[in-house]
């Protein structure tokens, strides 16, 4: 069996899903089963303990064999984040928190100086740390080093569908990479998947791409597809794309030559 | 007189803007809805943040002609005193209401700062989301309310037509346009994390207007580069006075606003308060708009006193209850998200980064 290995934890499901953005709670946890996804991730600041009708939490914690992670969007900094995390461990029980830090609430884009930040100390502090990051290679290995679960750099702009823009990137955090790669954000297509996976990333996590479509529960199920199909194949090991061209007369005849 | 600043009479972005509030081109208003639709949803999926406004005060210095609180107005006045606010609070816990809007008139001694910041600290133990629509402040007087927990300052412009304005605004503090101009940038540097604009619609060219708030929008995110912003976009209502708007806007005009906007701002937070009817305020949702007011009560004391019978700030539109209306937005296939905030993030934007930067970074023009 081939496990999605995160810290102690191990999934057989590579696809993760995000709730914001449904029409209801009622569509997203449809589309949570439909997914077969067995991490999903759910904002700090949707978590309504005085207004069941509001809480995205509790109705996921009732669903069986799904773990939760929690996550910081909303936070702007490391301190705010660490903050939230703990607010998060508390309330869900959950050792995992997908640190998202945007300083700018609007574009959504993560701070790799606060994020490295917020990631040193929860990990210490004993979290299984998942951060949201530019698809930047660099900044992955620190962020191994510091003991994260894995990263999760995005694909493109959140909720802008434009797919794996960022795709020479992602393959060198891919390759470089000891820990689990998730592209997170972008997705706008189940084959956007199922390329993600085939690249060999651990995971992929999808939120707008499913919540937005006119029928979130058979996207759902059409991502959980993709995702275990591109992941058999980078596990078969797909075949070469190189299609060297000999030339006719060759360039290296002159080695070995007599003289 | 202080000249205008740079920014306010430069357009390298607004443009495509311009293009499109202008109905006579061909970019038909249907058009400009598809693709004000796709930007929403694919940003903020399908979902719509509720918040609701609560008057402090409704004491005044000031002499707006279009307004109902406007001083020489024979309306009472009164402010909430920290009981009363903590009944009006426990009042709104009761609807769901979670983010609030404290407002204010202008600074006079009757409702000054420290009353103010008294009554944020308040909301801020009962409430998980605080902005606050009040008088201009110092960016020291930001970072004390930033410091107990209010998240974001509304000021509107108004009208950016400088004449219009200076006419308009008879008397007080705040007839001083400049000085108007330039609090949102110092609600910024005080630390707040997002400031929303506006201008009140019917008070000047609507399309002058529009241009000029877009301007500054974009001012504010190219100097201030952590800063969320929110445009509004009131139209005049009817109110004590009896104010007559000279450049009224019609719905097709407001919609089109609404839709350039979108497409000019893809992530900016988009609001329509219960100005607009039930109608207006449903068809738009999906459409652009993100953010809407719910059971507004315009009056000073207005949630835990239903008798009162007062005039409020305006008449209110759309008057449905909060069931009523998120009854009305799942129709549409959107949730209402009553909590989509966290205390846990309250503070200063720049207070607690890990590495400051204290340089002020200037728009190059």
């Amino acid at each position: 069996m081939d496990f999605l290995q995160l810290g102690s934890y191990t999934f057989s499901s590579h696809l993760i899903l995000g709730t914001g953005k449904f029409s209801s709670a009622t569509v997203m946890l449809e589309a949570v089963r439909a997914s077969g996804a067995q991490l999903v991730t759910v904002a700090l600041r949707r978590f309504n303990r005085d207004q069941p009708a509001d809480d995205l939490f509790s109705p996921l914690r009732a669903v069986p064999g799904i773990t939760l992670m929690p996550n910081t969007s909303g936070a702007s900094t490391a301190a705010e984040a660490v903050r939230a995390a703990n607010i998060a461990r508390e309330l869900s029980g959950s050792p995992f928190i997908k640190v998202e830090i945007h300083p700018n609430p609007q574009h959504l884009m993560p701070d790799p100086i606060e994020t490295f930040e917020a990631c040193r100390i929860l990990a210490k502090e004993g979290f299984l740390v998942m951060p949201y990051i530019a698809a930047d290679p660099v900044l992955a290995k620190r962020l191994e080093e510091v003991g994260c679960a894995s990263v999760m750099p995005l694909g493109s702009a959140i909720g802008s569908g434009q797919g794996l823009a960022t795709v020479e990137m992602l393959n060198i955090i891919i390759r470089e990479s000891n820990i689990p790669v998730i592209v997170d954000a972008g997705l706008r297509s189940p084959s956007e998947a199922a390329l993600a996976m085939e690249m060999g990333c651990g995971a992929v996590l999808v939120n707008s791409a499913v919540a937005v479509s006119d029928n979130p529960p058979a996207m759902a199920e059409a991502f959980a597809e993709a995702v275990s199909a591109g992941r058999k194949a980078f596990k078969a090991g797909l075949m070469s794309k190189s299609s060297l061209a000999i030339a006719t007369s060759p360039l290296t005849a002159f080695l070995g030559a007599k003289v | 007189m202080t000249s205008l600043p740079d920014w306010l009479t430069y357009n390298r972005d607004s443009a495509t803007l311009a293009a499109m509030l202008d109905s006579s081109l061909s970019t038909s208003l249907e058009s400009l809805a598809t693709e004000s639709r796709d930007l929403t949803l694919r940003r903020f999926g399908r979902t719509m943040t509720l918040y609701a406004p609560l008057y402090l005060s409704n004491f005044c210095s000031s002499g707006c002609a279009y307004c109902g609180f406007a001083s020489d107005r024979k309306t009472p006045r009164r402010r909430l005193e920290p009981d009363e606010l903590r009944r009006e609070l426990s009042a709104m816990k009761q609807l769901g209401i979670t983010d609030i809007l404290l407002l204010t008139g202008e600074r006079t001694h009757n409702a000054d700062f420290d009353y103010l910041l008294r009554s944020v600290d308040i909301a801020a133990h009962e409430m998980q989301r605080i902005s606050v629509e009040s008088f201009p402040m110092s960016i020291k007087e930001y970072r004390a309310l930033a410091d107990s927990g209010c998240t974001a300052i509304t000021i509107y412009q108004e009208t950016y037509n400088r004449e219009r304005y200076e006419n308009l605004h008879r008397w007080g503090p705040k007839k001083d346009f400049i000085e108007r101009l330039e609090t949102p940038a110092r609600a910024l540097e005080g630390g707040m994390k997002t400031v929303g604009l506006g201008v009140l619609l019917g008070l000047s060219d609507p399309r002058e207007d529009a241009l000029n708030l877009y301007r500054h929008v974009r001012y504010l995110g190219r100097t201030y580069w952590r800063a969320g912003i929110s445009v509004s976009f009131p139209r005049l209502r009817p109110q004590t006075g009896g104010y007559e708007p000279p450049f009224p806007v019609d719905d097709h005009s407001l919609a089109r606003m609404i839709f350039a906007f979108r497409i000019a701002l893809p992530d900016v937070e988009l609001v329509l308060s219960t100005r607009e009817s039930a109608a207006y305020r449903d068809g738009m949702a999906g459409l652009g708009i993100t953010r809407m007011s719910i059971e507004s009560r315009t009056t000073v004391g207005g949630y835990h006193d239903l008798d009162n019978n007062e005039k409020g700030q305006f008449d209110v539109f759309d008057d449905r209850s909060a069931q009523e209306f998120c009854n009305a937005m799942r129709a549409k296939n959107i949730e209402p998200v009553f909590k989509n905030w966290e205390p846990a993030y309250n503070g200063p934007a720049d207070g607690n980064s890990t590495i400051l930067h204290p340089v002020k970074l200037q728009p190059c023009l």
